[in-house]
């Protein structure tokens, strides 16, 4: 799941101009279980900006609970047909989700104003439904398997691949000494799991080419490929 | 010249350590920065010194700078290289940069985060860990980059590493110093270390490894600083013995007593290692104090 938390409201009330419509867009998702932009807080955010003067004309989160934002064909039929007499006033569309939402936004509309009503932070893990933490940097070249699935590039504050810098104190990271060192984890689990040969290998540097932004996926029920600055990569889930 | 022509000697090799200035290096050439003037007081009594890249994080003058205004001053530098502010790019062209300007010796590291430093809202770069700079390096003098081109003159430096006794847990610390020696690493130099037992252990897991190791340690000024590093100094712990008695004579006779604590300790572990790194952290005028203490004769390091 996409991470977000919401801006604190002045720095929203500092995006709209005076005498801007808005239309308040939230995410029945992510933005859902983090509380930034689920129905409540969509509603909310309406009744927050009325408060303090803003023109809302009108808000939704579409879908049932669990569906993204970010799907674009489902936004856009929710903006354009099913609030279409609210959207059509619009002057721009706050989003509370992610980035990608926004840019979903972007295009359910065909190119509106926008305004980021979150700062997405990471993809984590739902651990509970209180908190949410990182596991994965989404780098594009999946080094976990001789790392027992704990990744290096998250949890190592430096991205080591090849073992601790000589930072740690007593099992700590030396960024911050409340949180575990990446590497102390991913040796204690090899340890338990009498898997510690994986560590001996020599890692080679990443492949930064995969991590170049902005990549693209082009998926068909039988095969993807990977667009990047490294090329295109395909991939068959048939053979 | 290379150190680890001495360590194939047989020779005890000592090295201190400076750290660049905070500012530029003064167009007057009768103007010494601080750091030359310690790396002076240093150079009769051990055979190289280490200059820091970027200390703690901290924005500095480049090490690569020092490092060549320490030899045009007749003291051999050794040039740390770290991989926090650069990629791998900038990591090969500093090590081709440092040979071209006369540099025989290199120690490569990660880097302190750049959150323990003065520039928290930086980007950390760590393109490359310390291990695949140490095997970039060593590509290098062997002819090629890291992407397999061949590069003209291959630079010859002496490549160095270090490695943290006081990591816990030890092992995990010395499977990623294989992994140095492995990729290419000629001599080690360790963190600071204050424990006994700490060194002992270390020293019994490592003799079987093969390459010259130099005992690591700092300068106890007094309680107060022994304290701020157990706090806020990361992979380094003093113990409470140590912080007694640097506390238990008056300020005006520390550097003594610092002398005589560090000079004692180096003492009683000295023929288990191949070397002695001392960082006297601006306390460079007692250095000669310390290897009195320690029984290492002075001359030897000339």
């Amino acid at each position: 799941m996409h991470a977000t938390i919401q801006k604190p409201i002045t720095e929203i009330l500092r995006f709209i101009r005076p005498g801007e419509k808005v239309f308040v867009v939230g995410c029945n998702n992510c933005a859902w279980k983090c509380h930034s932009g689920g129905p409540d807080e969509t509603k909310a955010m309406a009744e927050r900006l009325t408060r303090r003067g803003v023109d809302v004309v009108g808000y939704t989160v579409p879908g049932p609970q669990g569906m993204s934002l970010c799907k674009l064909d489902h936004t856009r039929k929710v903006l354009q047909q099913d609030y279409a007499e609210q959207t059509r006033r619009a002057d721009s569309f706050l989003v509370l989700g992610c980035g990608q939402g926004v840019h979903t936004v972007i295009d359910a509309t065909d190119g509106a104003m926008v305004h980021p009503g979150c700062d997405t932070i990471f993809g984590g893990e739902t651990v509970s439904e209180s908190d949410i933490q990182e596991f994965c940097s989404l780098c594009g070249e999946c080094v976990i398997e001789y790392t027992g699935g704990l990744c290096p590039m998250t949890l190592c504050s430096k991205q080591l691949l090849n073992g601790p810098c000589g930072g740690a104190e007593k099992g700590m990271c030396e960024v911050d000494p409340e949180r575990p060192c990446g590497w102390v984890l991913i040796y204690e689990r090899l340890r338990k799991l009498g898997r510690l040969e994986l560590l001996d290998a020599y890692q080679p540097p990443k492949d930064h080419a995969k991590w170049s932004r902005p990549r693209r996926l082009e998926v068909s029920p039988f095969e993807a490929t990977f667009c990047s600055q490294a090329g295109r990569v395909t991939v068959s889930n048939q053979d | 010249m290379k150190i680890t022509k001495l360590f194939q000697r047989g020779e005890f090799v000592i090295t201190g350590e400076v750290g660049p200035i905070k500012g530029a290096v003064s167009r007057d050439w009768r103007v010494s920065p601080s750091c030359a003037q310690e790396a002076w007081h240093l150079q009769d009594f051990v055979h190289a010194v280490n200059v820091t890249d970027n200390q703690s994080a901290v924005m500095r003058l480049g090490s690569l700078a020092a490092s060549v205004g320490l030899k045009q001053r007749g003291i051999e530098p050794i040039f740390q290289l770290t991989c926090r502010d650069r990629n791998r790019i900038a990591l090969q062209s500093d090590l081709l940069t440092a040979y071209s300007l006369g540099i025989d010796n290199v120690l490569l590291l990660t880097g302190d985060h750049i959150q323990l430093g003065d520039h928290k809202s930086a980007k950390p770069v760590f393109d490359l860990d310390s291990v695949q700079l140490i095997r970039m390096a060593k590509g290098l003098q062997a002819g090629h980059d890291i992407t397999g081109h061949d590069i003209e003159n291959p630079p010859d430096m002496a490549l160095g590493a270090v490695v943290n006794p006081n990591f816990e847990p030890l092992d995990l610390q010395l499977l990623k110093m294989r992994k140095k020696i492995d990729a290419g690493a000629e001599f080690f130099q360790t963190q600071a270390v204050y424990d006994d037992r700490v060194v002992d252990e270390f020293v019994a897991k490592t003799e079987k490894f093969g390459r010259p190791i130099q005992l690591g340690v700092v300068m106890l000024k007094s309680p107060q600083m022994g304290a701020f590093m157990n706090r806020n100094v990361s992979g380094i712990s003093v113990p409470r013995a140590w912080i007694d008695e640097i506390g238990s004579v008056d300020k005006a006779d520390r550097k003594k007593k610092a002398a005589e604590m560090m000079g004692r300790f180096i003492a009683r572990h000295k023929d288990k290692f191949q070397g002695v790194h001392i960082m006297p952290l601006g306390w460079t005028d007692v250095v000669p104090e310390i290897l009195e203490h320690a029984g290492i004769s002075v001359a030897a390091a000339r």
